[in-house]
């Protein structure tokens, strides 16, 4: 059973449509690139799959769940912005995914945080903005879910941050399930992706195997993209 | 998971609630100690505008304490469940329904501990040898009433206090119901938060002014201009009023809690 499958899905917001007919299959144990310029629809369709959004049209699931309750629990999501309760430290945190989340964790947890010497008692209000988006990701891949849906991980931060980003979410994901890495900065997370999917205005362009791609273009998915893309 | 959610909720409010309610009967102690200063003797003039300063600030404290504690609950729900941390809340394997009753139940908890405090605090300032005495005899007289064959008394007490409760629990339900409604727009979210909840409290005057004419509500208002009052009657009056008030907010509430289930399950509009 595919872990994420879209049928014909749609979502529109007033009159703009934000994704238009996306068929999409997506097998456990794959690194997929959800790879599209701003505005393209990737959001969208990471938050449809959360439940965070309802579909105007088509359908998404989820290990074949309907997004709801039981989906949830297999879903690890890294939302594009920070939104952590700021008032809370990072050993109430682990608490609180501990509560909710049969699969976290917390050892896990607490040696990511001691690697980047992170005091958990120290309020996430006074961290660094880097520190406190660094605690997010750790969050989510501390969990051993099924499916991690990670939204522009690696936007807005220095390359050194891309690179703990990266090795985190490599070194930590749980080898049987799949990740979805939402992003336009390609070059940085070509490496690590099995599969890449690009999305323009709604609807998907392209979904291939990034080795395939490379062969048959003889050119890296950066320049495929940047080809794809150009303005 | 409603337990879990309600142990965080918990959590997150009573950091902000319980310094307030501290504050609060904090100044009590202090008022009441102004007021054993200032009686019968001649102070400076200093020490008479710090006395007076916090007399005030009792006075302040027990008619805010109410609308603060409103305020913290709105923000609550507005900054966990409609703005970034509805990114976490809303990703957590829980119902919606889980989420709405753990706002709830926690915000009436803590207006009824605001209610409480403004209670404790009045008799924190007036605390002496004869406040105990008063005290001790309004609770004999309680006992006395609930135990002593006024079993109706008992009943009106308790009914009223449901009454209170539900009160509260339709409150909270109106406030999270506008601003489910008004956080579904793409902009000026609390603006139309704002124009949701005077369209409801329109809606509920209408609603209440059916029900006044199909209750007892009117017979009592014209009974009570009648030239004497016969306690049993009163009474019956009473109680009618209070059943017809709490059946009119659990509608308001039913409502209330289906506009925002709705909303946040089909129209959640995350920033």
């Amino acid at each position: 059973m595919p872990i994420l499958e879209c049928k014909g899905l749609c979502k529109s917001y007033g009159s703009v449509r934000a994704l238009d007919g996306v068929d999409i299959t997506i097998e456990s144990g794959r690194i997929v690139g959800l790879l599209g310029p701003n505005g393209s629809g990737k959001t969208t369709l990471i938050k449809l799959a959360n439940g965070l959004l309802v579909p105007s049209g088509g359908r998404i699931l989820v290990n074949g769940l309907a997004p709801g309750v039981e989906s949830k629990k297999i879903i690890s999501y890294l939302p594009e912005r920070s939104c952590l309760p700021e008032w809370m430290n990072a050993e109430q945190l682990m608490g609180f995914y501990g509560d909710f989340y049969a699969d976290f964790d917390r050892s896990a947890a607490e040696g990511m945080l001691a690697r980047l010497s992170i005091d958990v008692k120290t309020r996430l209000k006074h961290l660094s903005k880097g520190n406190r988006e660094k605690v997010q990701l750790i969050m989510v891949m501390a969990r051993k879910a099924g499916l991690y849906l990670l939204d522009e991980p690696i936007g807005g931060v220095d390359p050194a941050a891309r690179d703990f980003i990266l090795n985190t979410i490599i070194s930590n994901y749980n080898p049987t399930a799949s990740v979805i890495i939402s992003t336009h900065l390609i070059a940085d997370v070509e490496r690590v992706l099995d599969d890449v999917i690009f999305i323009n205005q709604g609807k998907i362009v392209l979904a291939s195997p990034a080795d395939q791609l490379r062969e048959q273009q003889g050119k890296s998915v950066d320049e495929v993209f940047r080809e794809v893309f150009r303005c | 998971m409603l337990g879990k959610l309600i142990k965080h909720e918990l959590r997150a409010t009573s950091h902000t609630m319980l310094p307030i309610i501290g504050a609060m009967l904090l100044t009590a102690v202090m008022g009441n100690v102004c007021v054993r200063l200032a009686n019968g003797h001649d102070l400076p003039a200093a020490v008479s505008l710090i006395v007076l300063l916090i007399m005030v600030l009792f006075f302040v404290g027990i008619f805010a304490i109410g609308l603060v504690t409103v305020y913290m609950m709105v923000r609550r729900f507005r900054d966990n469940l409609l703005r970034d941390e509805g990114y976490i809340m809303h990703t957590l394997p829980v119902s919606v329904h889980a989420q709405i009753w753990s706002k709830v139940l926690v915000s009436a908890l803590w207006y009824a501990l605001a209610a409480v405090t403004i209670v404790a605090a009045v008799v924190l300032l007036t605390f002496d040898a004869e406040t105990v005495k008063v005290i001790g005899d309004l609770f004999k007289t309680l006992y006395d009433v609930f135990t002593q064959g006024e079993g109706h008394i008992a009943e009106i007490v308790v009914e009223f206090l449901a009454v209170l409760v539900l009160a509260s629990v339709a409150m909270s339900l109106s406030f999270d119901a506008a601003l489910s409604v008004g956080h579904a727009f793409a902009k000026h979210k609390m603006a139309a938060s704002v124009a949701v909840y005077i369209g409801f409290l329109i809606l509920g005057q209408i609603a209440l002014s059916f029900a006044a004419r199909l209750t007892v509500m009117t017979n009592f208002y014209g009974y009570l201009d009648a030239p004497y009052v016969d306690v049993y009657e009163f009474i019956t009056y009473w109680r009618g009023i209070c059943g017809a008030e709490a059946g009119l907010l659990v509608l308001e509430g039913a409502f209330c809690y289906g506009v925002t289930a709705l909303f946040l399950k089909r129209r959640l509009n995350l920033e």
